[in-house]
Order: structure tokens, then C-alpha cells, then sequence
């Protein structure tokens, strides 16, 4: 529990450092391409087309997808309100589980609050992602899902999605420093994850739908479609999944903390 | 005065794996698993405010290891490290982000040493200076020269007032008038009353600069004082090295495996 308090603090202290050192991480990663970060909206539009062709047009045929009082909406409005969401979890915890052992080297001594790395590497990806929302926010604009009274939720969604991916790559972090097999592991893990969360495809069977909801992260998918599509209080309406949801976070958080608290001061010794 | 830097008992120990299975093991098993490699065997040592040491022994004995453990870099597997006040290791790769710039990587290792915004903006300028790199400060230190690498590290380093200094092989690279630069420096710090480690290959260069120093072989300490005395050891020592027989350099090696493996103890 004590391991916890010490991330926490870690993490509020040094907000300086992480706003810092993320702005650092993005001009070293866009110095090299001319059109620099324009490319961290062109690829995901190449995405979201491919997708829609597939999934849209191929399998779904055209069909719309029924929402809680929204009724049937778009697929392609849908899909859009819902990808923002992964285009940031797929790439964020897959950087912040490597996050440590590729850095280590730069850290020149053992006192650096370590648990930051992945904050960092998570606050860059995080600009990226609000560029997209905003951009997917004007692109709605010119459908019927205005602006709402219920956007206003939204950065209670994005806090969820901070604290969710913080949570699970402390964990994934630490263990892939210190096996890096777990690199892999996650890899495939967000594979199979793009499946089981409501992003390209809603199941009707009751069965999966439960599976669906095991997973967190659809609670942060469903909460940015009601934002940004309008609708309802997700969060409110849904009062028991978003007790499950924080529970979730927690406790990945106090065994991630635990996790990175035991191993740090070793993390060096496993290069 | 209470003294600058303690070791008590220090030792680091490595595992040696042939395999990723023996990793493996290494981790789950309560113990540990694999042979044991002493960098550092039992090192125990005082230096005082001010102490400006020499730090001399063949490659392998344990000097960057020690270095690394002064400055906090990687913790000791048993024994104490104290240091009073915060020290600063100068190598040669100083962990510098190539596709930054120069300006940048200020900052950025500024940050990473644990300063706020005010204090970088008041070191910047002088480090800048420092490091004579001019216009090149605002290229990416990738289209540096090595020896504008290592100015531009060393600049970083001595412009943030350690209280302990540790200089690693770094004053080899750079040209002459840069290397006095950094001497002159150095003697400032001398005189501002700091320690100083100095580690190098240089016997001269040791001898000119430190009045004590501590010669490490295989990984323990050998001798620890009067920089003449243990110079004069030290360079016997390579002397008789040097005229030992094929066999004999065989037999003393395998006698050395020995010792660092734990296996012996040596009187």
C-alpha cells in the first residue's frame, strides 16, 4: 500500500517533468519526416478507411448500430466515436511497456522518480490523441450529432483512459524489463483486445456482450460515443459499471506500483 | 569534518548466464541461480572533502563499477555507499539523445539530474559557453563530432556543481586546449574545496593531477594512498606483469577467475 503513495506522489510532483520530457519525446520522434506530425493523423485516416471498408461496407453490409437513446446510428459515425479510443490504448501501452528498459540508459542516477517513464511516453501520445478527437469532434459536426450538452463529460473519460493505461503499463513496464518476453505478451494481448472491445464490431449474443464488458476499456469507448455522439450520462446511467471500472483501475494501479516499487532499484542490473 | 564518501563492506555481484533459461531461473528461484562475478569485492574506504583520487588498475578491475556506485547509477548488492551531497559522473557516453540538439539535450539532462525550470535557465548559458560548440548548439547532436560529444557532456557536467565529481576516461577524447580547459576547471574545483575521482589509464596523467590515489585489482582494493607510493606499486606491478611467461599470465588469470567468482579468498 505504502508502494502505491509513493507512485502517486511520483506522479503529481513531477508533472513539470513530464510535460517537459514528453514534448522532448515528440520532436525527436517527427524531426526526421518532412511532413512531421501531420503523419500522426495521416495514418490513422488510412486506418479508419481501410476498416470502414471492411467492416462497414464488407461485413455489416451497410447496417446501422443500434445505441442505448440514440437509437440506430451510422456505422461509420459509430466506428469514428469509438476508434479515437484505441488509436491512443493500442500505441500508448504498447510504447509504455518498453518504455523502462529502452531508457534506462538516460537515466544517470538512481534517485530519478522512475515511475514517470511511462507517464511520459503516455503524455506524448496523449497530445496525438487529442488532436484526433478534436478533429473527429469538427468532423461530426457536419453530421446530425451536433455538439451536445453532453460533451461536457468527456474529460472525465479521458481522465479514465489516463488512469486505466498508467495502471496497466506500471505492470506491463516493470515486467518487461525485467523478462522481455512480456513485450510480445502484450503485443498479442492488444491484438486480440482490438476484438473484444466494441470498436469495429458489437456482438448480439448475450454472452459475448458480457465478455465485452469485462473488459474496461469498453467502458471508456461507450463513454466517448455518448460524448461525442450526445445522448446520455454513461457514466451516471451505468452507475455499477463505472464502480467495476475504477475497482479495476485501482487494483491494476496498488499491484503495478507494487510491482515497480520491489524491482527499480534493479532495473539497471537487468540490461 | 565528516567525510565526503563511505564504503563499508561494498560489493557488487553479477550473475553470469550461458543460457536464457538460467535468466530465467535466476529470477524465480529464491536464491538466485547461476555463477557468481565479483566487480567489487568487500571495498571499504574513506575520502574527505576536498581528496582529489587517482583511481588506476588494468581493464576489468572494478573501476567503472565503482564509479557507477559513487554516483548513484546502479545500487551495491551488499555493503553501504554514503555520499554527502550530490555527485556527478562525466564519461564519455554521456546519454545523450542524438535527434536533439544540443540546447536541448541541456535541458533534457538538466531535467533528468533533477532540476526545475528556473535553475536550467540560469545554468544554460554557461554550459553553452562552456562547451565552445557555438552555432553547432542548436544542431542535432548527431551531426557532432565525437570530441563535440564529449564537450558538450563534460560542459553539462562540471556546470551543475557536483559536490563530487567523478571523471571516467573522459579526458581523453578532445584536443588539447579543451583538455586544459577542463584541467583548469578542474583545479578550481580543487580549490572550492570539493572531491574528485579521477579514474584513467594515465599514470602520468594520474600522477600530475591527484595527491592520492587507489589501485583496484580484480576487483578489490590494493592499495589506498599517497598517490607516489601507490603509482610506484601500481607500475612495478605491470612491469612484472609484463615479463610473467605465457604460463604464468595462464595461471595468474585462472587464479583471478577464482577470486572473483568467490571461490577464493585471497590474504
Amino acid at each position: 500500500m505504502n508502494s502505491t503513495f509513493i507512485v502517486l506522489r511520483e506522479q503529481i510532483q513531477n508533472f513539470y517533468l513530464v510535460r517537459r520530457l514528453s514534448t522532448f519525446e515528440l520532436r525527436s520522434e517527427n524531426r526526421n519526416n518532412y511532413l512531421g506530425f501531420l503523419w500522426e493523423l495521416i495514418n490513422p485516416s488510412i486506418q479508419i478507411g481501410i476498416y470502414y471498408f471492411v467492416f462497414g461496407f464488407g461485413i455489416r453490409a451497410g447496417r446501422d448500430v443500434p445505441m442505448e437513446y440514440l437509437g440506430k446510428v451510422k456505422f461509420f459515425y459509430w466506428m469514428l466515436a469509438g476508434i479515437v479510443v484505441w488509436f491512443f490504448v493500442s500505441q500508448a501501452v504498447l510504447l509504455a511497456s518498453k518504455s523502462i528498459y529502452t531508457r534506462i540508459g538516460m537515466i544517470s542516477r538512481m534517485s530519478f522518480p522512475m515511475s514517470v517513464i511511462p507517464s511520459v511516453v503516455i503524455a506524448t501520445k496523449f497530445y496525438q490523441h487529442l488532436l484526433i478527437t478534436a478533429l473527429v469532434f469538427v468532423i461530426l459536426q457536419f453530421t446530425h450529432y451536433h455538439v451536445s450538452i453532453y460533451l461536457i463529460q468527456i474529460p472525465y473519460y479521458m481522465f479514465s483512459l489516463l488512469a486505466l493505461t498508467l495502471s496497466f503499463s506500471l505492470i506491463t513496464s516493470t515486467l518487461a524489463t525485467i523478462v522481455r518476453d512480456t513485450q510480445m505478451v502484450v503485443q498479442s494481448l492488444i491484438r486480440v483486445l482490438m476484438y473484444l472491445t466494441p470498436i469495429l464490431w458489437q456482438p448480439n449474443e448475450k454472452i459475448i456482450q458480457w465478455v465485452f464488458k469485462i473488459n474496461p476499456l469498453t467502458y471508456v469507448v461507450e463513454g466517448y460515443r455518448y460524448s461525442l455522439l450526445g445522448g446520455e450520462w454513461y457514466f451516471v446511467h451505468h452507475a455499477y459499471y463505472t464502480l467495476y471500472f475504477w475497482i479495476v483501475v485501482i487494483v491494476m494501479f496498488i499491484m503495478g506500483s507494487a510491482l515497480h516499487v520491489k524491482f527499480r532499484n534493479r532495473f539497471v542490473d537487468y540490461l | 569534518m565528516a567525510p565526503s564518501v563511505v564504503f563499508k563492506n561494498v560489493s557488487k555481484k553479477y550473475k553470469m548466464h550461458t543460457k536464457t533459461s538460467e535468466k530465467l531461473l535466476d529470477i524465480l528461484l529464491p536464491g538466485g541461480y547461476g555463477e557468481d562475478f565479483y566487480a567489487l569485492d568487500n571495498l571499504t574506504f574513506e575520502a574527505n572533502w576536498g581528496d582529489v583520487v587517482g583511481i588506476v588498475g588494468v581493464n576489468g578491475s572494478g573501476k567503472s563499477t565503482l564509479s557507477n556506485l559513487m554516483a548513484g547509477v546502479i545500487p551495491p548488492t551488499r555493503g553501504e555507499v554514503q555520499v554527502d551531497g550530490e555527485a556527478a559522473l562525466i564519461a564519455i557516453a554521456a546519454g545523450l539523445n542524438l535527434e536533439l540538439t544540443g540546447r536541448e539535450n541541456i535541458e533534457l539532462k538538466c531535467l533528468m539530474l533533477g532540476f526545475n525550470r528556473k535553475q536550467i535557465r540560469e545554468l544554460e548559458p554557461s554550459i553553452i559557453e562552456f562547451s565552445e560548440l557555438e552555432k553547432f548548439i542548436d544542431q542535432p547532436v548527431k551531426k557532432y563530432s565525437s570530441g563535440m560529444r564529449s564537450r558538450l557532456g563534460f560542459a553539462i557536467s562540471v556546470n551543475v556543481n557536483p559536490d563530487v565529481l567523478i571523471i571516467d576516461e573522459a579526458l581523453s577524447v578532445g584536443d588539447q586546449t579543451f583538455a586544459e580547459k577542463c584541467i583548469t576547471r578542474m583545479e578550481s574545483f580543487k580549490d572550492m574545496h570539493k572531491t574528485i575521482f579521477f579514474i584513467s589509464h594515465s599514470i602520468k596523467q594520474v600522477r600530475d593531477f591527484c595527491p592520492t590515489a587507489m589501485w583496484l585489482e580484480y576487483g578489490q582494493m590494493k592499495d589506498y594512498g599517497p598517490a607516489e607510493r601507490v603509482l610506484t606499486e601500481y607500475e612495478d606491478f605491470l612491469q612484472e606483469f609484463k615479463l610473467m611467461s605465457a604460463e604464468e599470465k595462464r595461471q595468474y588469470r585462472e587464479k583471478v577467475a577464482q577470486i572473483r567468482s568467490g571461490a577464493l579468498q585471497v590474504t
